[in-house]
């Protein structure tokens, strides 16, 4: 039924909205309170109790933290390098995997889907630790590239359930219908299912940036502690006590993926405004 | 009508995929049994297995981690209903709640973790607010929420990491099936409260179940939030798998298979269980007329 | 009395379409159908019975109760929605069980009521099979069981019939009917479809744009359709411009005829008319509202034929028509399949009055009629 709704049904208009503004307050601090806390110690140049911001809070204890630490950005190259050119693999081959996998069908469909979901489930530190030793003989330990490879292990994993949904629904007709009005097998590609797929591909993307980016295990069995991401950074700075440190890397490691998705979503929600 | 070439282009993506989890799995048995890695005697054995699994270091930090996981599985699942229920509106304020709810997504674990810490620990900001408020005269007065045995510090700094996550997949398991199916119990003749009880609630959490057994499997098996945030006893099992395989000797690092195969076992056995439950009540699949 | 009662119904006309001074009655055991297309406001009128939408005027009385202030579940009616969900969580038996135990119905009796309800769907045996397992047709019967197991005073059903395959549909309309003989509820049905209409109703409503153009039994609303809206709606497909003169003498173009009931037509004097005794009307008419007679045979006085061309001819499985061009518009009527016309042919239109409708074009409605009465009264009782 299309009609106008009186309410959603459990919710009365109007009534219990004191309590609802109190859930949002409440909401609001557990959610923003610890991100917010991570750029206050950043800033605080030395967060000592009982000090609520710091010994010396301001911009210039940012400056100092930059300064006294190099290995913070060159940690965020890293970082940037790998999960782009893990997210960009993911997206790559999830496509073709995915893709492969949805032409499965009956029970082989289930086992298809369960070998997509194995690197998914699988613990990483379980995963590097069965691993490390092959990426060793194949003399992958220690360098971006194997790190790559083996942030791509999990990442392909989602990205292919994730295409293998895309396709579930997609409507193959539409690339006949491309064949029958002459498009050759690339020109079917590049005209037709890569724009058609524009959307998921960015959102593959994502997935598998995120997923190298939070990668903690996996870079440090196979980087062989060589390869310094900002996860691992922060890791050590705050076994080693040193809260700033920490907090600014986190904080670094929190802006990048907040501006991704918002990103994503608002280019999507304008896209869908122009497309028809 | 699928093609031979079809098939067999799933077929080879499947393998594709398992094959990283096959081979470490693989060699993870081989060197549990004694038959590769650098303790290697070539003569397969389970005593290293058995020695492994009968420790109570072991399982005491198997059922640790197993405990932390179920319990912010549970509080984050719970935290997800009431939000998707409260916030399930067209409103501005809905859409604020939720949008607030799912913000953290993004956020790394580590993150997640390096904030309880800065949070709950014992010269954290709830500490230095209880301080200046004049609730307590010093850390050490602060009840230990972090590397605490409970485990309560790593349960909360979990929760708030996995809300985000199971808040959305509520939010859409009400706005695809709840709204309408709620619509249609109304029109038989339901109650808010049978609405609720008899269809809100049983739609959400069968809906809620895959997601929240990926929350637990993952949780299980992560290992830098207990690094940062577990005691040292008893020692959660991904930590004490990552300890025994960077230690120096040998006969450690040959343990740390046996660990890593376990920390395997945990994640299939969640799959299993989830898989049982689904045949056993049925999740929801299908069922619009 | 009437178990359903709706008085100067107003619905906002929003993203949906809205309703305009709806007013009918239905008594228990009555089946009311409305019919519409689509944006008539069908879903709308249901939605405001059932309490999903809120009228902005008006009564809806069930039972004896003015219900428009209630929610949903405490009105006595059950809404059968047009693409009806089971509860993917319950069994089939639960799903049909479901209005039984939200009445906390207990013990026994649930068990014997669903097992009944199931049998009268034919779905006995399915009792423990799960929604996803359940073909489409098969999910509809067990929707329609679920509606009718708590035995509501008022039934609404929203196009229970559309989308399903010609079988099923009148197995379905059969085991409806079935149910409905059993406990006799009020029931409320909406469907586009009229022939579905014809076959299930005891009155049929017409709803156009949000109003209820005319409310009577099927043969009330066929044969004397009260406006020219509903003349439409039901498929008269033919409509000629004219004017009524006198009150007695319709005129199109050349043609004079005179209206059945009045006095016969005197000669045309072109004296004594105003302009008051023209009045402008549509003479409506189906296929079978007019015959072709061969160009060139001599016409009575007064003269009521209309001349015509033969543009194509149509072969359809209920029986051959031909499309003419005339000076007044385009006319589709029945031929003889003895008799074809070839297409090109000059032939002649005879308009037959006992089939033809005449509408005044100022207000839509029928010519004659007297406000309020004609075959639109609220109720028959």
């Amino acid at each position: 039924m299309s009609a106008r709704v009186r309410s959603a049904p459990g919710v009365r208009p109007g009534a219990g909205s004191t309590f609802r503004w109190s859930v949002l307050v409440v909401l609001g601090v557990w959610a923003l309170a610890p991100l917010v806390l991570l750029v206050v110690v950043s800033a605080s140049g030395g967060w000592r109790f009982p000090s609520l911001l710091g010994a010396d809070p301001g911009l210039g204890a940012w400056r100092a933290v930059g300064a006294a630490s190099g290995s913070l950005w060159a940690a965020l190259g890293t970082s940037t390098l790998v999960g782009v050119g893990t997210g960009v693999a993911a997206a790559a081959l999830g496509l073709p995997l995915g893709r492969a996998l949805s032409n499965l069908r009956g029970a082989w469909r289930i086992v298809g889907a369960g070998c997509a979901f194995m690197p998914v489930a699988a613990p990483p530190l379980a995963l590097g630790v069965g691993l490390q030793y092959s990426f060793l003989r194949m003399d992958l330990g220690g360098g971006v590239a194997g790190v790559i490879l083996a942030h791509l292990i999990p990442a392909l994993g989602y990205t292919s359930l994730f295409f293998l949904g895309v396709f579930a629904v997609f409507d193959r007709e539409i690339e006949s219908e491309a064949r029958r009005l002459g498009a050759d097998a690339w020109q079917v590609l590049t005209r037709v299912t890569l724009p058609l797929l524009r959307r998921p591909l960015a959102e593959a993307f994502v997935l598998g940036f995120l997923v190298s980016w939070a990668q903690v295990p996996l870079t440090l069995l196979v980087g062989q502690g060589q390869v310094r991401t900002l996860t691992v950074q922060v890791l050590s700075w705050v076994q080693a006590g040193q809260d700033p440190l920490a907090a600014a890397g986190a904080v670094l490691l929190v802006v990048p993926p907040l501006l991704l998705m918002g990103g994503a979503s608002l280019a999507f929600q304008r896209a869908q405004v122009v497309a028809p | 009508m699928t093609r031979p070439s079809e098939k067999s282009f799933g077929i080879a993506a499947a393998l594709v995929l398992a094959a990283p989890v096959v081979v470490g799995t693989g060699y993870a048995t081989a060197a549990a049994l004694g038959l590769a890695g650098a303790g290697a005697t070539g003569q397969a054995s389970l005593d290293r297995a058995v020695a492994v699994l009968t420790d109570p270091v072991v399982w005491g930090g198997t059922l640790w981690i197993l405990w932390v996981a179920a319990a912010s599985t549970v509080l984050s699942a719970a935290i997800a209903i009431a939000i998707a229920v409260t916030f399930r509106g067209a409103g501005r304020l809905d859409a604020l709640g939720r949008t607030l709810a799912v913000l953290p997504l993004p956020v790394p674990h580590l993150v997640a973790a390096v904030g309880g810490l800065l949070v709950l620990g014992q010269s954290g900001l709830i500490a230095r607010v209880a301080f200046h408020l004049g609730f307590i005269d010093g850390p050490a007065a602060m009840p230990a929420l972090v590397y605490d045995p409970a485990g309560i510090g790593l349960v909360l700094a979990l929760t708030w990491k996995e809300v985000p996550f199971l808040t959305l997949v509520a939010v859409s398991v009400l706005a695809t099936r709840g709204d309408a199916l709620e619509r249609t119990a109304r029109g038989l003749g339901a109650g808010r409260r049978d609405v609720f009880w008899r269809v809100t609630w049983p739609v959400l959490w069968r809906g809620l179940m895959p997601a929240a057994v990926a929350v637990f499997t993952f949780v299980a098996g992560s290992y830098e939030a207990a690094v940062i945030l577990a005691p040292s006893d008893p020692l959660a099992l991904p930590v004490l798998t990552w300890e025994r395989f960077v230690d120096a000797g040998l006969g450690q690092r040959a343990d740390a298979y046996v660990l890593a195969l376990l920390g395997f076992g945990i994640a299939l056995a969640a799959v299993a269980v989830h898989e049982w439950v689904r045949a056993r009540i049925g999740l929801l699949d299908g069922g619009s007329a | 009395m009437s178990a359903l009662v709706v008085d100067a119904l107003d619905v906002p006309f929003g993203d949906a379409a809205g309703l305009t001074d709806v007013s009918f009655r239905v008594r228990s055991g009555e089946r009311l159908v409305v019919v519409g297309a689509s944006g008539a406001g069908k879903t709308s009128l249901l939605g405001a019975l059932a309490g999903f939408v809120s009228p902005s005027g008006g009564r809806i009385e069930m039972d004896g109760h003015d219900v428009a202030s209630r929610p949903p579940e405490r009105r006595p009616c059950v809404l059968l929605t047009q693409t009806p969900l089971l509860f993917p969580h319950l069994t089939v038996f639960e799903n049909v069980a479901f209005p039984l135990r939200v009445r906390r119905v207990v013990g026994r009796d649930v068990r014997a009521r669903v097992d009944a309800a199931l049998a009268a769907v034919r779905l006995e045996s399915f009792g423990d099979r799960r929604p996803a397992t359940l073909s489409g047709g098969q999910a509809r019967r067990v929707a329609l069981a679920r509606a009718m197991v708590s035995r509501p005073k008022i039934l609404l059903l929203d196009e229970p019939l559309a989308a399903l395959d010609p079988s099923l549909r009148e197995s379905m309309r059969r085991m409806i009917l079935q149910m409905h003989a059993d406990y006799r509820p009020a029931l409320v049905m909406v469907t586009h479809d009229l022939a579905e209409a014809g076959r299930v109703a005891d009155r049929i409503g017409v709803l156009v744009g949000g109003g209820l153009e005319q409310i009577g039994t099927p043969e009330e609303v066929f044969r004397r359709p009260a406006t020219l809206q509903v003349a439409r709606f039901i498929g008269l497909r033919n409509e000629l411009v004219g004017e009524v003169r006198s009150g007695t003498q319709l005129v199109v173009g050349e043609v004079r005829l005179s209206l059945p009931g009045c006095r016969s037509p005197r000669p045309e004097t072109g004296m004594g008319e105003g302009p008051r005794d023209r009045l402008p009307v549509s003479l409506v008419f189906g296929v079978q509202g007019a015959r072709l007679v061969p160009d060139g045979c001599p016409a009575s006085y007064p003269v009521d034929r209309i001349p015509a061309r033969v543009e194509s001819v149509l072969h359809a499985p209920e029986g051959t028509t031909a499309r003419l061009t005339t000076d007044h518009g385009p006319v589709e009527v029945r031929v003889d399949t003895a008799e074809v016309p070839a297409a090109g042919t000059a032939v002649q239109l005879q308009i037959r009055l006992d089939e033809a409708h005449v509408f005044e074009r100022s207000s839509g409605s029928r010519f004659g009629a007297r406000p309020g009465l004609d075959g639109g009264g609220l109720h028959r009782a």
